[in-house]
């Protein structure tokens, strides 16, 4: 009786058809949900499974040092290879323990002679040497105005040197310095053909090649634009020949600049081969110091001795106002005194500097990861003793060290753009919130923000190259050549320092001319940029530097920023503004002591979340800021002060988190190597984002708690 | 109930002008027309009244009917709205006309304070709330902004209840508490008029019978005019009672003569509770 109720009821189900089509539906959302889940434990997963053991073996290295390239070695068994100790314990660190056959591991402590020294005022000296003096002195940075052509300047020859001289270099040679010249000479005489021709006018192509070596010739020719260092060899560019003129070339350059085969080239009228005897001079010089003049020296410098002064410029004149004491290691000390013979030191003493060595042989050859640095170290160490030989030795870029320089790269990106964002996006969103007049501006204000938000981070990146990176304007009395439009402001500008004006490639304009002929004059000589005593607002860009990749991310982030602030603002109950009001307050006042204080919280929570998403963009600053190998941190390139210095730090290009995960995993050759860094990075900067993330989490908890109305 | 002195004059409609208040008067509606949408439908129209000075005004009516959008006209309020206009009249205080050029509304605001009808604290200390108006005019003495806040707390009847913690949050106040502490910070500005819209509508009994004893007490010191649903709470603490109906403005007289006597068969209607 009552199984036949239950079935006449319309609400007992008569076959287990639905109830199967049912639990299928809901097998199907259940698999969707837990396909979501499965995705991210297998990302994390792998993420933390490889990374994990990386991180376990480098340590908090992985985080201070700066990416290097690994090299991996074979290397020749060997007793008593010398190490500073803190690069074998980098090597320890990146070989596992087992494969490396290492015994009879000492530790001893290695002193170094060292010079300490006055630098006089007037003293001349090689360009060359000032690295290892600003190298080995901190702080040290000398701005030279003045530079010398007439005093000698000197050379060492490490072992007797066989040269080779065309007569005129060698009479020139022996006319300058007739006492380097040994007095044993042969004699030889070849015959060349030297060629005349005779170019017609017109327009030509010629390539860099023809460009160079004719250069030196009597050919009068004009260039619409000058060839750039890094142009190819073989690209062409317009050349205006403006008469018929005959000159006579050697058959180098002729081969050089008229060669048949290659396209571009000038058209000959005629040619005429002239047989030209030439007479060659041999003769040695043996191992030691010498001295000459610097049009001596250059003459040398043509068969091949090396010298570290700059040869078409001249010697530095020391410009200081005192002495300053340096400091130096006794060989590069003793090669710096050799080769100045201008230079006055004063207070000369000899200390020594210690240093932890680790002593160690390898029972076997053996592979080893090394980095670039510790590389360098060992061959440093072991010079003399020949003691540490390789086989064979294969690089593999970005593979080693640690990942300082991205990490203080995002943070910096992070920091510039999070300051510009959060003050535009908070001024915006007061102005929105509380100012604007509900209505078609508002909206489409809005609108705006809203397509802005979803534009492709490309097109950011894009967008900064274009606005930022090459048309921002900047005050400077130094204009590019390219800037796209130069306004001299005041004639106020300083003078840039002689080394300044070297480095930057700086053409000092004499005479008053007019901007655009300052910027003719500065390309034919290809200089990137121009003096002319004026500061000019010059919108030339800011070049790729952190500065205008932090403009590029705000932007990018601007419109989550301002809804977010917006959000804030709205949530801040109205009666607090009208209270304010009620009570005597001005509009900005109610807002910055009523509203913007209860808002805080909840734009501090957004602007968390806007740095992990900013963070992890790489598309918007490889263009923009991003450089892919860096191997100074930023401030240490600073060389200005005060208030430029902050300028020229923001104007450089850093290495970031994202851009080097790409770099890693997908820019360089792949191999076992880099797996580690790939990991590595990875798991960090998924530590840095999750941690970011827990501290907005945090952050909103906190203030709800603490905050109501 | 209160006594007080009036002129007995009932007759007209919409004689409000008539209606000859003890004392100056403080407050001149003249004529008064107001639209919260560029003019296109006016929510008041053609108000004309006068509150007198110390006093304590009521205007009650049913919701809508505009009581409180004149209220709010009365210190400028509605500035923020922006598509709100006077369309005819003006509003006269201190023989001033509000709405002129030369006005400004920031100082208007400090001599026609607001108590608003859902107490609104800020999330700070009791004493910040009621020093606030004075730090904004600039007045960062602590003498003058301890003295004034005493005095605003005192005046409020809020001190003996609060003296002791003044630095703890005013949100951990009770209700009624809450809203005399608004009082308290609006009187520490030191104005010449209150302006009190419904400010007992969220208190239960006991905090708006505290509240209703305050807004009596203060009646020596300021002019108040306040905005109230409860008629029994106007004719408790008011002088003088207006009842708006729809935007207009249908009867204005003392208290007394309104509950008692009203001279308009709407408002005996509405007060006798048959609608509204």
């Amino acid at each position: 009786m009552s199984e036949k109720v239950s079935n006449n009821n319309p609400f007992c189900q008569s076959k287990g058809g639905k109830r199967y089509r049912e639990k299928l539906q809901k097998a199907f959302f259940c698999f969707a949900t837990y396909f979501v889940l499965l995705c991210a434990s297998v990302i994390f997963g792998k993420i933390i499974y490889e990374g994990t053991p990386v991180l376990w073996r480098m340590g908090t290295d992985f985080l201070t040092q700066k990416p290097q390239t690994l090299a991996v070695v074979e290397a020749i068994e060997s007793d008593s290879i010398e190490i500073p100790t803190e690069n074998f314990d980098n090597i320890l660190r990146s070989n596992d323990d087992d494969a490396l056959p290492i015994d009879n591991v000492e530790e001893f402590e290695k002193s170094f002679p060292y010079k300490r020294f006055n630098l006089m005022p007037g003293s001349i000296i090689g360009e060359g040497y000032l690295k290892n003096l600003e190298q080995q002195n901190e702080g040290f940075f000398l701005i030279y105005t003045e530079r010398d052509t007439e005093s000698h300047v000197g050379f060492s020859i490490d072992q007797e040197k066989s040269l080779t001289l065309k007569s005129p270099d060698f009479e020139k040679l022996k006319s300058l310095t007739p006492d380097l010249i040994p007095e044993k000479i042969t004699q030889r005489h070849i015959t060349l053909n030297d060629f005349k021709l005779t170019i017609a006018q017109g327009d030509y192509n010629i390539s860099k090649t023809a460009h160079d070596a004719l250069l030196p010739t009597s050919l009068v020719f004009q260039m619409r634009e000058g060839f750039a260092d890094d142009d190819p060899e073989s690209s062409q560019k317009p050349a205006i020949i403006p008469s018929t003129q005959i000159i006579t070339v050697d058959s180098n350059v002729f081969f050089t600049a008229f060669d048949e085969d290659e396209e571009g080239t000038l058209a000959l009228q005629a040619q005429e081969e002239l047989p030209q005897k030439t007479t060659f001079y041999d003769f040695k010089l043996a191992a030691g110091n010498y001295s000459a003049p610097l049009a001596a020296l250059s003459i040398l410098a043509k068969t091949g001795i090396a010298t570290q002064h700059n040869l078409t410029r001249g010697s530095i004149i020391v410009n200081l106002d005192e002495p300053v004491e340096l400091e130096l290691s006794s060989s590069d000390y003793e090669n710096l005194v050799a080769n100045n013979p201008k230079l006055q030191l004063s207070a000369i003493a000899d200390f020594a500097k210690k240093a932890d060595f680790t002593r160690f042989s390898l029972a076997q050859d053996a592979e080893i990861r090394i980095d670039s640095e510790d590389l360098e170290a060992l061959n440093q160490a072991n010079e003399k003793s020949g003691n540490f030989k390789t086989n064979s030795k294969n690089t593999h870029s970005y593979a080693g060290g640690g990942i300082l320089g991205p990490i203080v790269g995002t943070a910096l990106l992070v920091i510039i753009c999070m300051i510009i964002a959060l003050f535009t996006g908070i001024a915006a969103a007061t102005f929105l919130n509380e100012y604007a007049r509900k209505g078609a501006f508002t909206k489409s204000i809005r609108l705006a923000m809203l397509n802005l938000a979803g534009v492709p981070s490309i097109v950011f990146g894009l967008f900064g190259l274009g606005l930022f990176v090459m048309l921002a304007p900047s005050l400077t009395s130094t204009p590019h050549t390219e800037s796209k439009l130069s306004i001299p402001l005041v004639p106020l500008a300083s003078t840039p320092q002689l080394r300044i004006i070297e480095e930057k490639e700086i053409h000092m304009v004499k005479h008053k001319v007019s901007t655009s002929e300052a910027i003719v004059a500065a390309k034919s000589e290809s200089m990137k940029y121009f003096h002319d005593g004026w500061t000019y607002l010059s919108f030339q860009g800011w070049g790729t530097c952190m500065l205008a990749g932090g403009f590029t991310l705000a932007i990018m982030v601007l419109p989550v920023i301002i809804t977010s602030c917006e959000e804030s603002l709205r949530a801040v109950p109205m009666g607090f503004r009208e209270a304010s009001l009620a009570l005597g307050a001005t509009k900005w006042q109610s807002i910055r002591t009523a509203v913007l204080p209860y808002a805080l919280p909840g734009i501090l929570t957004a602007s968390v979340l806007g740095i992990t998403r900013v963070a992890g963009e790489t598309a918007p600053i490889m263009f923009t800021a991003a450089a892919a190998e860096r191997s100074d941190m930023p401030w240490e390139a600073v060389q200005a002060t005060g208030f430029s210095a902050f300028i020229e730090f923001l104007q450089q290009s850093v290495q970031a988190l994202p851009y080097h995960i790409y770099t890693v995993a997908g820019r360089i050759p792949q191999s076992e190597y880099t797996e580690p860094m790939q990991y590595g990075s990875v798991l960090v900067f998924m530590l840095i984002v999750m941690s970011l993330a827990t501290v907005s989490i945090w952050l909103r908890l906190h203030f709800r708690k603490k905050i109501k109305w | 109930m209160q006594d007080t002195a009036q002129s007995p004059n009932q007759q007209d409609v919409n004689s409000t002008s008539n209606t000859k208040p003890e004392g100056k008067s403080m407050i001149e509606i003249d004529d008064l027309s107001f639209s919260y949408d560029q003019g296109k439908t006016n929510t008041l129209r053609n108000i004309t009244l006068n509150v007198p000075e110390k006093q304590v005004t009521s205007f009650i009516g049913p919701s809508g009917c505009g009581k409180s959008t004149l209220l709010r006209c009365l210190n400028r309020m509605n500035d923020l709205v922006e598509t709100s206009r006077i369309t005819t009249g003006q509003i006269r205080i201190m023989d001033q006309d509000i709405n002129a050029k030369n006005v400004s509304a920031i100082e208007l605001r400090k001599q026609v304070g607001m108590v608003f009808q859902k107490y609104n604290p800020f999330p700070k200390s009791i004493y910040d709330n009621v020093a606030y108006g004075l730090r904004i005019q600039g007045i960062k003495k602590k003498a003058i902004l301890e003295e004034a806040v005493e005095k605003s707390l005192r005046g409020a009847a809020l001190w003996d209840e609060v003296k002791d913690r003044l630095k703890d949050s005013a949100l951990g106040l009770s209700g009624g508490q809450q809203q005399r502490l608004c009082i308290a910070r609006t009187m520490a500005v030191k104005p010449k008029v209150i302006l009190m819209d419904e400010p007992c509508s969220a208190l239960d009994p006991i905090a708006t019978a505290k509240v209703e004893e305050l807004i009596t007490e203060l009646r020596q010191d300021f002019t108040i005019v306040i905005v109230t649903h409860s008629m029994q709470q106007a004719s408790r603490i008011s002088d003088r009672t207006a009842f708006f109906y729809l935007g207009e403005l249908i009867e204005y007289d003392t208290t007394e003569q309104i509950f008692t006597n009203p001279s308009i068969k709407q408002t005996e209607d509405y007060i006798s509770g048959r609608f509204g």
